[in-house]
């Protein structure tokens, strides 16, 4: 397994980090964590 | 989420850039309604609500903004709202049809109070806005927000200057009741919109620094003070190219920016986020709002000389039907001639001019730049000598 990344929050700023991380190592596993019920709203 | 609120964006999938679904056909694990109580970098795990613990290697922070209440008894009754989350914008929305919803006050005259006033009014309801400063958005020069002050009576928006918010109690003839240094106004909702505090909670629980602006402090790979511990977005601060010194603006544009540049240095990329110039804009009615770079004030303490000029002219050619006035505010350095910042309201043409400006500010143009620059002039879009040509021109006379 890679590298195990955490990213506190999905909002705008969280969910472009897991895409972009997720486009540059296939083997990293990335886990997304958001308070709301919902991710990456445009505000 | 005002223009979904107010129906202008009628589809909800329309506002979700990427569903969980979605994420997960890419392999990320997301959880929704789901908290982080605690983060144990030592261990290197976060610690979720229910208990569970996920290793890491690498944590990003990405924890957004929390919305400041006035801290007034009453604020936490049924009707008060403030808009962070999509459930809230979901929540409003409803409340406005099925409350029968009459009339709706709004605290705070920021752009999201502005915003907001327009959709809500625009619904046909009674809109009255309680402002602790004289005018509206204070980023704008009092001219300028006067004429939006101007805008917001034209649609017979109440505006009530220099409000001290006192209680929320039970209101008579409408459900709430708002206590105030004015005297008291009742309405069905009242939408708290008074600002936003970065949230670093979990940032401070970890010891990370934060900055004067009380957001996250990072350096331009997005990482924090500590290896492996990255931040992006509205919790974490960004470089202004023109002042130097770091700020925090939350806006979204600049949160997707640095997701990116994050994500590219934890897949194994290298990449430096440019910094921000502040560029800004919102829309009230018929009018667009639009800023760059620094105020005067902003520039004196960064160490800078501002001159300024406010220039009125024409938003396209002057001799094309439809035109309309368009106000432009430059600010520049005595001392090198570069241009600092700008401020444009109008019926149009406002956003244009601040784009360009924001492109002048980002490669550090002076004034004898502007005034003679190539810009796509054709009469439905301006005049020959463009409003920023003339008034580049003018404040170069000064200095």
């Amino acid at each position: 397994m890679g590298k195990q990344v955490v990213i506190v929050g999905a909002g705008a700023g969280g969910a472009s980090v897991a895409a972009e991380a997720r486009r540059g190592d296939p083997s990293l596993s990335i886990t997304m964590i958001e308070q709301r019920g919902q991710v990456s709203v445009a505000a | 989420m005002p223009y979904y609120i107010g129906d202008v964006i009628k589809e909800e999938k329309n506002l979700i850039a990427r569903t969980p679904e979605k994420f997960r056909e890419t392999g990320v694990d997301v959880r929704i309604d789901t908290c982080v109580e605690e983060v144990d970098d030592k261990a290197g795990d976060v610690r979720l609500a229910d208990g569970t613990r996920l290793p890491y290697d690498t944590l990003v922070l990405g924890t957004g903004t929390t919305p400041l209440m006035p801290g007034i008894p009453g604020e936490d009754r049924e009707g008060v709202f403030m808009l962070k989350k999509f459930t809230d914008a979901l929540r409003i929305k409803a409340w406005l049809r099925e409350v029968p919803c009459r009339k709706v006050i709004i605290i705070g005259a920021g752009f999201i109070g502005m915003e907001m006033c327009e959709v809500i009014r625009n619904l046909g309801i009674e809109t009255q806005i309680f402002h602790r400063g004289v005018l509206p958005v204070n980023r704008w020069d009092p001219e300028f927000s006067q004429i939006v002050l101007d805008e917001l009576r034209r649609h017979e928006v109440d505006f009530v200057s220099d409000a001290e918010t006192k209680a929320i109690e039970a209101g008579k003839d409408h459900r709430l009741r708002l206590v105030t240094n004015h005297g008291d106004a009742e309405a069905d909702m009242i939408l708290m919109a008074v600002g936003v505090r970065p949230e670093v909670t979990l940032a401070k629980q970890m010891g990370l620094p934060l900055g004067k602006t009380g957001a996250i402090q990072v350096n331009f790979s997005q990482m924090t003070s500590r290896e492996g511990v990255y931040a992006v977005g509205d919790c974490c601060e960004s470089f202004h190219r023109v002042s130097g010194s770091w700020v925090n603006i939350p806006l979204g544009d600049i949160a997707n920016k640095q997701g990116r540049v994050a994500g590219r240095n934890i897949g194994g990329g290298s990449m430096l986020f440019p910094g921000i110039v502040g560029a800004q804009s919102f829309k009230v009615f018929d009018l667009e709002v639009a800023a760059t770079g620094l105020d005067e004030r902003a520039a004196a303490e960064s160490g800078f000389h501002p001159v300024s000029t406010l220039s009125w002219g024409n938003a396209i050619a002057g001799s094309m039907p439809g035109n309309t006035k368009l106000g432009l505010k430059l600010i520049a350095d005595r001392a090198t001639g570069k241009l600092l910042g700008a401020q444009a309201v109008g019926k149009a043409g406002a956003v244009s001019r601040i784009n360009t400006l924001s492109c002048a500010l980002w490669a550090g143009l002076t004034l004898d730049d502007l005034g003679y620059l190539d810009l796509a002039y054709a009469p439905p879009f301006g005049g020959s000598w463009d409003l920023i040509h003339t008034a580049a021109q003018v404040l170069r006379r000064q200095i």
